[in-house]
């Protein structure tokens, strides 16, 4: 007899993770199942549905890889931060921020040239995003204020000026009183890359690529994983600490408001309140499936993306689209479930020894 | 300004500020033993659409509620399962939560949302206290469960001070591997602390289709578990305080649909930013303060507790 208690496995479990990721996704699935059942649905051809319509031709992927930009930047603005091992929990407002930004450089270019215009509008929205970063990482570097608190009130707050924006000062005089900001000009849309997929895709891809690099080939990026593990030794190593912190944060919503004016340029036919749609804090879970690496962060975004546009092709089936956001979550439940076990193991503890155990052993 | 709308206004003020104060309790309780829960608005979800639909079942307001504050303690150990006892990052496990419970609360309410409310909870008759100038109105004609948020405001502050069960708990948060050299079991304080923060957030859920809108729409909670977890920080970890807190955010709310009343020419949505800038701002005085005195938020806050790693 006994009881069970999770014991340190002298080494961790190798390929752990993406097991872990697999075993999330196998998990999440079978609740899937159990719930569609449960409500009166196929599961198989709801599934399949969510396959086809995610995956299943040139058109299925491009809207997959639309959706799977701004997760995955979403997800390296969260990872650059947890790099250090600060939580940038408002990426989701930052998003909002620098879709902000974008439109308003699309409110004052009228007229510029397409390619000028949309440059403008992307590093006006990184600019965006680093700004609303810029407070908590003040607060934090000099004062030590959480982090996780500033950025989560932050995405209120960002919210609600965007409401205030559409609702008031950007409100289109021909929108017969509906709080609607004006349609975006056409030369502010980013250019198709192939079906429905914009060229955001690219730029997605090539600044997770470029943070890769520099987080794991350069002094930076050893300094900054130096000071994400040990304050202490990044102390002794002469690292300023403090000017890494605002760094970091101020990068990670620069890469969050990034994701906002590309989903403006490239989604959207105006800015609306959901522009962010949840992606800010769906990339907390995409970077902590991907353990903070860049090229984690890439694969999952690809799989949520894959799954969010599922969801929303079951709503013709009669079957909610929350569907998808249910296993966007059981998947991380999941993988946490399955990833401790790559890092710990269960052992019978008899009772005696147990007892022993008990005793405070310092 | 007339009498009968600043009345209204404090009215009101009084039974949004019981909602914010039940689910800003819970978090407390889950604070307090160490716990970060950033589910508040996921459980909050929860609570309310089994609120309602049982409610359309049975028509009985009150087996809603109870069997909402269930379902939210049960969905906050979900929370308590990855954290407390698998030690996993609080953070993200939190904000899981809330996905997971605005998906399935909007799963499960699909096909009530629109429909008439199968029960309300109704004001309680305080006969003839109800008709006091001021007082009556706004402290004796409202419903049950603002009665029960300062019953539970009460009781929490009286525990967590005076009882030992208090002092073990707050010692969870405090300091873990004293508490269980003490002889507590620090999973389970910390995994009824959860609970009960999954029980309250319940509460405000059912609140809110039982009584403040009863009807289920998807986003009924409408971010509200956002300033339950500003509303901790603002009362600086203490039931008292946070009851305040309340009374001034529940404030806010009301009166962002009565600017106009007042002849107040100020956006309403700017006015709802008020909660978040204070509460940013509390934290701010919170950190500073602490460079000289120990810091009013419990110490081992987010931190897992693994015994043979201490």
């Amino acid at each position: 007899m006994g009881r069970l208690v999770l014991t340190r496995r002298e080494q961790t479990l190798r390929g752990g993770q993406p097991l872990a990721f697999l075993i999330g996704i196998v998990t999440a699935l079978s609740i899937g199942i159990l719930l569609l059942v449960i409500s009166g649905h196929d599961p198989m051809a709801v599934y399949e549905r969510m396959f086809d319509s995610s995956v299943g031709s040139p058109k299925s992927w491009s809207l997959t890889l639309n959706r799977a930009v701004p997760l995955g930047l979403a997800g390296l603005a969260v990872a650059v931060a947890g790099s250090m091992g600060l939580w940038n929990i408002g990426a989701e407002g930052q998003i909002l921020a620098g879709a902000m930004m974008a439109a308003w450089i699309a409110r004052i270019g009228e007229g510029w040239p397409s390619p000028l215009l949309i440059t403008v509008m992307l590093l006006a929205a990184i600019s965006g995003g680093a700004l609303l970063g810029l407070g908590p990482a003040i607060a934090r570097a000099q004062i030590g204020v959480n982090e996780i608190i500033t950025t989560l009130m932050l995405n209120e707050v960002a919210l609600r000026l965007l409401q205030w924006l559409i609702h008031g000062p950007w409100k289109d005089p021909e929108s017969k009183g509906f709080p609607l900001a004006p349609m975006l000009p056409g030369e502010a849309r980013l250019p198709d890359l192939f079906e429905r997929a914009h060229w955001g895709a690219v730029i997605a891809l090539i600044v997770i690529a470029l943070f890769g690099l520099v987080a794991s080939k350069t002094a930076w990026g050893y300094e900054l994983r130096v000071a994400g593990s040990s304050g202490e030794t990044a102390r002794f190593a002469g690292i300023s600490l403090k000017r890494k912190i605002m760094t970091v944060l101020v990068l990670s919503g620069g890469i969050a408001g990034l994701a906002g004016g590309i989903e403006l340029s490239g989604n959207a036919d105006r800015i609306v309140e959901g522009v962010s749609g949840g992606y800010g804090f769906a990339g907390i879970i995409v970077a902590a499936l991907a353990l903070m690496r860049p090229s984690g962060v890439a694969a999952v975004a690809l799989l949520f993306g894959a799954v969010q546009v599922g969801g929303l092709s079951i709503q013709t089936m009669g079957v909610s689209s929350s569907v998808s956001t249910i296993l966007q979550a059981l998947i991380l439940f999941g993988a946490i479930g399955a990833g401790v076990f790559s890092r710990y193991t269960l052992k019978r503890v008899r009772k005696e020894q147990d007892s022993i155990k008990a005793e405070p052993n310092e | 300004m007339s009498e009968a709308s600043m009345i209204g206004l404090l009215t009101a003020a009084v039974s949004f500020g019981a909602l914010l104060y039940l689910a800003a309790l819970g978090e407390l309780i889950s604070e307090k033993a160490g716990i970060l829960n950033l589910g508040v608005e996921g459980m909050m979800a929860m609570g309310a659409v089994t609120g309602f639909m049982v409610a359309l079942e049975t028509e009985n307001a009150w087996l809603a509620l109870i069997v909402a504050m269930l379902v939210g303690a049960l969905f906050a150990l979900i929370h308590g399962l990855f954290t407390v006892v698998l030690g996993a990052e609080q953070v993200v496990s939190g904000l899981s939560l809330t996905i997971l419970g605005l998906g399935l609360a909007a799963f499960v309410g699909k096909n009530a949302v629109g429909r008439p409310p199968g029960a309300v909870l109704a004001p309680v008759d305080w006969g003839g206290l109800s008709d006091i100038p001021w007082v009556g109105p706004i402290l004796f004609s409202q419903s049950p469960i603002v009665y029960f948020a300062i019953f539970c405001g009460v009781v929490t502050s009286f525990v967590l001070t005076r009882t030992s069960t208090g002092l073990a708990l707050r010692g969870a948060g405090e300091s873990a591997s004293t508490v269980d050299a003490s002889g507590h079991s620090v999973v389970q304080l910390r995994l009824g602390a959860v609970a009960m923060g999954g029980a309250l957030a319940g509460a405000a859920g059912a609140y809110l289709t039982l009584c403040l809108t009863p009807q289920w729409t998807e986003g009924v909670t409408a971010g509200r578990g956002w300033i339950a977890v500003a509303l901790v920080i603002f009362g600086a970890w203490r039931p008292g305080r946070c009851a305040i807190g309340a009374l001034l955010f529940g404030g806010l709310l009301a009166l962002k649909t009565r600017l106009q009343t007042f002849g107040v020419d100020l956006s309403p949505i700017l006015l709802s930013m008020i909660p978040y800038v204070l509460t940013i701002g509390v934290l701010i005085v919170i950190s500073i303060r602490a460079r000289n005195r120990p810091s009013s938020s419990p110490a081992a806050l987010g931190q897992a507790y693994r015994r043979e790693e201490r």
